[in-house]
């Protein structure tokens, strides 16, 4: 293969890929809009709050994240979640380890972690934030709900 | 695996600023069958390269030595540290990926180095300059489709 055809090659394949990473970094953290009115089941997800089962949602839009061990994001996530739960007592934050949760994972459909799904008072899952959430995404996720 | 600690997310994006390096000159030498054999050699590199960082961890490998050392001193304090355990799951896929290359080459395949070191440059780039990281995002992936049992 000729020096020309070779440097096109390469060219085009770091064009190729930036334009994957410019598309991944505009949509990351974005939020999604569910429209299948799928609601969450709290028996079975398990999820734990300050040691305790959660069996009901409390407040008007619930931020429900899914973590694994292997997750570079999810740390950041938590802590940007609980400051939003902290500062706004209509919000609530559960976090789900589902690096053992195979189940979850499938039937939520859960592609990469974090995935933050928000929920409503009655656990309908409104939309969906695939990695981490945008500060504006959020913003906008709760004043979609009437508080 | 070793136990999870926290780290400079900044540490691992720079070794994969180095992987990234190293796998355009291999992409642009296996593409000459005449230097495939050099690009063979380089790509064993990346392999040994790989294999360190998937058995002792990113702070461990002489690229988070190098990071340490000259690099971190250089920059502002992390704004957040990172869980150990991902880059060092993507180092195992980074491994396989250039072990890849390496059997296809052994079984003559036509551009079998080539093909690994195009997989590594998407992924170095992603991760080095994108903050991306390809490999930990595979672990629910392959994780579904039953590759991998249990962490």
């Amino acid at each position: 293969m000729s020096v020309e055809l070779r440097i096109a090659v390469l060219l085009g394949l770091l064009v190729l890929v930036a334009i994957v990473g410019v598309i991944w970094k505009l949509r990351t953290g974005t939020a999604k809009k569910s429209g299948s009115g799928e609601r969450v089941d709290l028996l079975e997800l398990k999820a734990v709050k300050n040691g305790k089962p959660v069996t009901s949602l409390t407040t008007n839009v619930t931020f429900l994240q899914f973590s694994t061990d292997f997750c570079t994001f999810c740390g950041p996530t938590a802590k940007m979640l609980s400051a939003l739960e902290v500062a706004d007592p209509n919000v609530t934050h559960l976090e789900v380890n589902v690096t053992e949760r195979l189940d979850l994972v499938k039937k939520y459909n859960i592609m990469q972690t974090p995935t933050t799904l928000v929920l409503d008072r009655k656990g309908n899952i409104q939309s969906r934030i695939g990695g981490t959430p945008k500060a504006h995404t959020l913003i906008s996720e709760i004043g979609n709900f009437d508080i | 695996m070793a136990k999870a600690t926290q780290i400079d997310p900044r540490g691992p994006r720079f070794g994969a600023a180095i992987i990234n390096i190293l796998s355009i000159i291999i992409l642009f030498v296996a593409l000459d069958p005449a230097s495939e054999g050099i690009a063979f050699d380089l790509l064993l590199v990346a392999v040994v390269s790989f294999a360190i960082g998937t058995i002792w961890g990113n702070t461990k490998h002489p690229f988070g030595w190098l990071f340490r050392t000259l690099v971190r001193p250089r920059l502002a304090p992390p704004a957040e540290l990172e869980d150990s355990r991902p880059p060092q799951f993507a180092q195992g896929v980074g491994l396989f990926v250039s072990l890849l290359g390496v059997v296809l080459h052994i079984a003559s395949v036509p551009y079998g180095v080539a093909i690994a070191a195009g997989m590594l440059i998407a992924a170095s780039t992603l991760q080095a300059y994108f903050g991306y990281c390809l490999g930990c995002q595979m672990y629910l992936g392959l994780k579904r489709l039953g590759v991998i049992r249990s962490a």
